[in-house]
């Protein structure tokens, strides 16, 4: 079994199942704002903040092309290294557009990810408890969840 | 690491510093870091982990298991964990214990080479041990063409059950190749199984100088047989039901 | 598509009992180009077989026999078949369990030609 950590109860099934079949080695379930719902392979909180603020931003300036050349939106992007790619995409919750940050290595493919990642969608999008009513957000209400989101995500 | 570790406790940083003090050879101001580390994040796998390798190097073997043992229990694929209890049960002469953890290192991780080699090193130590039954053993396909070179029985997880495989220079290949092609299968059963094409019964693969044919037996082990490019896929398919049907009565005759 | 890769899968599809033809990123397990009847997921066949095909790769040069020209996977209710083309292609077909195999290798190998 894979080993994943979730803010949000919801997600674990369907987020163990595709690195399970993706056999990815990194993954992050976050909002576009960067704020991490759940993690599987990563060790430091540092560095789940930082991918997940690296993602969000490579998204968010990807939509932007997207708006200058006249597409909607891109549906996924994939980022090939020698030894590893990156795989990040944006999808539709009745919770909200969610971004999902894999990192695969040779062991996978850019087409095995895409192919579980369709499943992880249609699963994240079944699973998915109704909407929460949107509160406003204060600094020390975000302080305070994100150190929350952190030790949910760690264990702790 | 040590200022931040202070202006910090609940940091995650005390991992990094851990293992730094660690490789240092400052053993007790690692086994410090991480005894700290372990009361605030105790259901951190990799907190377990590194007091492990600490608890190693100052000497305690079983503390250093029951930690490993911790960290497979909050993370079943952590492979740091597995490569750790695979070394201890090797030391101390449980072949198959560090055959097992070291599989599931493997698995974790199939690019990791110190795995791959420490995992080489218990099987040949393995079979070094079983050299007296190894003669039955190789005599399974026994009065069959290829019968010690060109047939091998293995199970699921790539472990010889009998038989033999070399390659073109002589040399035996048969737990490389058990290990490969039992990677390969597991492929070939979930391809089957998201494309419904049901259970999967044969496998044929052609190379350049030769072919293979894989298959599995209702005891779900599998059947290789490899031969050179003079014999005919056809007669492939025949040997490898003559052979299928020798493994089988070895299998049932295994039974207790 | 362009017309070659196109008629050299209706080469492939044209055999009694294909359900799909596909040209297939051998590493990345991407769609090329294919021809699939309605019901066959492509992208799911492309990336298993790509998949499948590297993993049996590493098997069938380990053993002796060489780099890999053709995979048959023959299951209860349908049979799998690659075949490595150039420039990093495989080709890939979805059939029903007693295809032609013959009839299907030597289209697979036309469609191996029209890559080049």
């Amino acid at each position: 079994m894979k080993h994943v950590r979730v803010v949000e109860p919801w997600i674990e099934d369907p987020l163990v199942r595709f690195v399970t079949e993706a056999g990815a080695r990194l993954t992050l379930i976050m909002t576009p704002a960067g704020q991490v719902l759940a993690q599987h392979g990563f060790t430091r909180a540092v560095d789940v903040m930082a991918a997940a603020a690296l993602g969000a931003a490579i998204v968010s300036s990807t939509r932007e092309i997207a708006t200058t050349i006249g597409e909607g939106a891109f549906r996924a992007l994939n980022h090939q290294g020698v030894q590893h790619g990156i795989f990040l995409a944006e999808m539709s919750t009745p919770r909200g557009p969610l971004l999902a940050l894999v990192v695969y290595g040779s062991e996978s493919s850019v087409g095995l990810v895409q192919l579980f990642y369709e499943d992880l969608v249609q699963d994240l999008i079944a699973a998915c408890p109704n909407q929460e009513p949107t509160k406003p957000v204060i600094a020390a209400d975000f302080e305070r969840d994100l150190h929350k989101s952190l030790a949910s995500l760690f264990g702790r | 690491m040590t200022a931040e570790l202070a202006g910090n406790p609940d940091s995650l940083v005390f991992l990094e510093l851990g293992e730094a003090l660690r490789r240092r050879g400052q053993l007790y101001a690692a086994a410090k870091a991480a005894v700290a580390g372990l009361e605030r994040h105790p259901r951190l796998a990799d907190s377990h982990d590194l007091y492990a390798r600490i608890l190693v190097d100052m000497g305690h073997l079983q503390q250093a298991y029951d930690e490993w043992q911790a960290t497979v229990e909050l993370d079943p694929r952590h492979r740091g964990a597995h490569k750790g209890l695979g070394f201890l049960c090797y030391r101390w002469g449980d072949l198959d214990g560090a055959l097992e953890h070291l599989e599931l290192a493997v698995a974790a991780d199939p690019m990791d080479q110190s795995v791959v080699q420490a995992l080489r090193m218990v099987r040949d130590a393995a079979a070094e041990l079983t050299e007296v039954v190894e003669e039955p053993q190789q005599s399974l396909f026994q009065g069959l063409d290829g019968a010690d070179h060109g047939m091998l029985l293995f199970d699921t997880r790539g472990r010889v059950l009998g038989g033999g495989m070399s390659n073109q220079l002589g040399e035996d290949v048969s737990k490389d190749v058990a290990a490969y092609v039992s990677g390969g299968c597991q492929e070939a059963d979930r391809s089957s199984r998201i494309l419904e094409l049901g259970d999967w019964h044969w496998m044929v693969v052609e190379g350049v100088g030769g072919s293979m044919h894989v298959s599995r037996s209702e005891s779900d082990t599998l059947l290789l047989v490899a031969r050179d490019g003079s014999v005919p896929s056809g007669r492939l398919a025949v040997l490898a039901d003559r052979a299928a049907e020798v493994a089988l009565q070895w299998l049932e005759a295994q039974q207790p | 598509m362009s017309e070659q890769f196109k008629q050299a899968l209706d080469g492939i599809t044209r055999v009694r009992g294909v359900r799909g033809a596909l040209l297939v990123t051998d590493d990345d397990g991407l769609v090329i180009a294919d021809a699939v009847m309605e019901g066959v997921r492509g992208d799911a066949v492309a990336a298993l077989a790509a998949s499948l095909s590297a993993r049996m790769a590493r098997a069938t040069v380990g053993a002796g026999v060489g780099e890999q020209n053709f995979l048959q996977l023959q299951a209860e209710h349908g049979t799998l078949l690659t075949m490595p083309a150039p420039n990093g292609v495989l080709v890939v077909v979805l059939a029903e369990k007693d295809v032609n195999v013959g009839l299907v290798r030597l289209e697979m190998l036309r469609a191996v030609e029209a890559v080049k």
